[in-house]
């Protein structure tokens, strides 16, 4: 293992220590550095927050700034951080609008946010949920409610932020964000292992001719170990299951994220770029909005993630909206 | 005793707060065999600083508030998934007690119900998981029989506490579905339940207080 550390035990809080120090816009409250708020949140909007295991930059604390989310309780390495954290940024963000969750679909999370909500049901801060679920490759069709929360949820954070910037009420505000989530669809490919700081050596392993395609963002088994193939055949076999879910016809208008998982250079998410867009071409649909880049990692695990979001008009306007937070920025076309 | 008041209810903090400390290296050795061995020091600190909390709140503050004050601060400290799902079961049980000053027979059923279905609902589990649903839900199902028939609180909770102690037994035959033990599935077969463990312990300690 290389890696830049003083001691493992102290990877996640001196991380947070260089966040601060570079990003004035965020700040924490009740004295504990994992919970990350923005440092003005703004009166009478609904509040947004997010939360869960470190080792995911910018995922999930990136996202907290202008228009996009406005706390985030965070957990040790791929650990959900506790009940009392979220609650802590819960009672801050809260602005007398109520409070959204948004996070994604892990048992330590949902336990832990779940009871962070009965805690602030206790003060009398009513809280909603949305539990990002658009990672298509770990569960059927018909068990949606099992698939594990990936790259997908940077658009239900954009949605939800742009409704709760618009001034609209906490159940607006949890039915677009709910409409995101139901309309986006990850999947993903691993060509290498992560290594957790306090662990020290590789989580799996990956031979160096194989990929696995639906690997999770911890390293969970996919839907399939093979031999390496050429990069547009990898995305055409990718893209067929999120077509089969979300059908592209002529017309049809689509936002797309080609993530990195930590280890794959830029170039190679631009490669896959390539075919996606000429898949979406040769079904007549228009790929509206497009970012690439590092979105949601897994350490230094090596390999990609698509998601696609399916645009209405109503949730066209909201993924266009301009947000400014430390990891990532977007101004009016 | 009749009925657990507020005062009372103190009290019982404490006897759990002692008993927790007592069996803190117990649950610690149970815990590690198939799990990650923080469940005695979840329990004992979660208790402890729940006596602490209703004892500076005071029997002023009434039952309820005090088993929510108790439930609050157990989220706070000790947030491991058994530290929640104990801090769940007081949260649901001070809300079904709403308005009672008084735990008799038929609020003792009322609580364990809430606290258990709390439990069900928060980590997701179902009966015969081998979990401490598989304790706690033939408790409740001995009050709610003991008050239809009009028993006192005493020996309704000595029944309840026997009824655990069975409950516990036939965890053992059971395979864990859930935390870390659920990895090692078959090997927890034969072996009784940590997290059903402490549900028998909350009974017993909570039976021997109200036959005190």
């Amino acid at each position: 293992m290389k890696k830049f550390l003083n001691d493992p035990a102290n990877f996640v809080d001196e991380m947070l220590e260089g966040i601060y120090r570079a990003h004035p816009q965020v700040t924490y409250v009740n004295d504990d550095k994992r919970c990350l708020v923005v440092a003005k949140p703004k009166d009478g909007k609904v509040g947004i927050a997010t939360g869960g295991g470190s080792g995911h930059l910018p995922l999930f604390l990136g996202y907290v700034g202008d228009n996009m989310l406005d706390g985030c309780a965070v957990g040790g390495v791929f650990q959900s951080p506790s009940a009392d954290q979220m609650h802590e940024v819960t009672k801050y963000i809260d602005q007398g609008a109520g409070v959204l969750y948004i996070y994604g679909n892990y048992t330590g999370d949902i336990i832990n946010f779940d009871m962070a909500a009965e805690l602030a049901d206790i003060d009398g801060i009513t809280v909603k949920q949305v539990v990002g679920n658009d990672d298509i490759a770990s569960s059927v069709v018909g068990e949606e409610h099992k698939r594990r929360g990936v790259a997908g949820i940077f658009f239900v954070y954009k949605a939800a932020g742009a409704a709760a910037a618009n001034g609209l009420s906490l159940d607006e505000v949890t039915r677009l964000a709910d409409k995101a989530r139901l309309n986006v669809r990850t999947i993903g490919v691993a060509l290498s292992s992560c290594v957790v700081p306090e662990i020290g050596h590789a989580t799996f392993s990956v031979g160096e001719d194989e990929m696995e395609i639906g690997m999770g963002i911890h390293g969970e088994p996919g839907i399939s170990r093979k031999k390496l193939a050429p990069a547009d055949a990898v995305v055409d076999e990718m893209t067929e299951r999120v077509f089969a879910e979300l059908p592209a016809g002529a017309g049809d208008e689509f936002a797309v994220l080609v993530n990195g998982l930590g280890g794959t250079p830029k170039e190679e998410l631009y490669i896959l770029f390539r075919r996606v867009s000429q898949l979406f071409e040769a079904r007549g649909s228009k790929v509206k909005y497009v970012w690439i880049g590092e979105f949601a990692t897994a350490m230094e695990m090596a390999g990609a993630s698509i998601s696609v979001l399916k645009l209405d008009a109503e949730l066209d306007p909201l993924i266009a909206a301009p947000v400014n937070t430390p990891f990532f920025a977007h101004y009016k076309a | 005793m009749d009925a657990i008041r507020a005062d009372d209810l103190i009290g019982l903090f404490q006897s759990w707060r002692d008993m927790f400390a007592t069996e803190r290296e117990f649950l610690i050795a149970l815990d590690g065999k198939v799990g990650d061995s923080d469940l005695g020091i979840t329990m004992s600190k979660s208790f402890a600083a729940a006596y602490d909390t209703v004892a500076a709140e005071g029997a002023a503050a009434g039952l309820t508030k005090l088993l929510r004050s108790a439930g609050a601060i157990m989220a706070k400290t000790a947030p491991s998934t058994m530290g929640t799902l104990t801090a769940t079961g007081f949260l649901r049980g001070a809300k079904a007690l709403e308005g009672k000053d008084a735990i008799g027979t038929a609020e003792a059923a009322a609580f364990w119900r809430a606290y258990a279905t709390g439990i069900a609902e928060r980590g997701k589990a179902k009966l015969g998981d081998k979990t401490i649903l598989d304790v706690l839900d033939p408790v409740a199902g001995v009050l709610e029989t003991q008050a239809a028939s009009g028993a006192a609180l005493a020996p309704a909770m000595a029944a309840a506490a026997d009824e655990a102690e069975a409950a516990l037994e036939r965890t053992k035959t059971m395979k864990a579905q859930h935390g870390k033990a659920a990895v090692f599935q078959e090997q927890t077969v034969g072996l009784q339940d940590a997290g059903a463990t402490v549900g028998v312990f909350l009974v017993k300690s909570m039976s021997a207080f109200a036959a005190g």
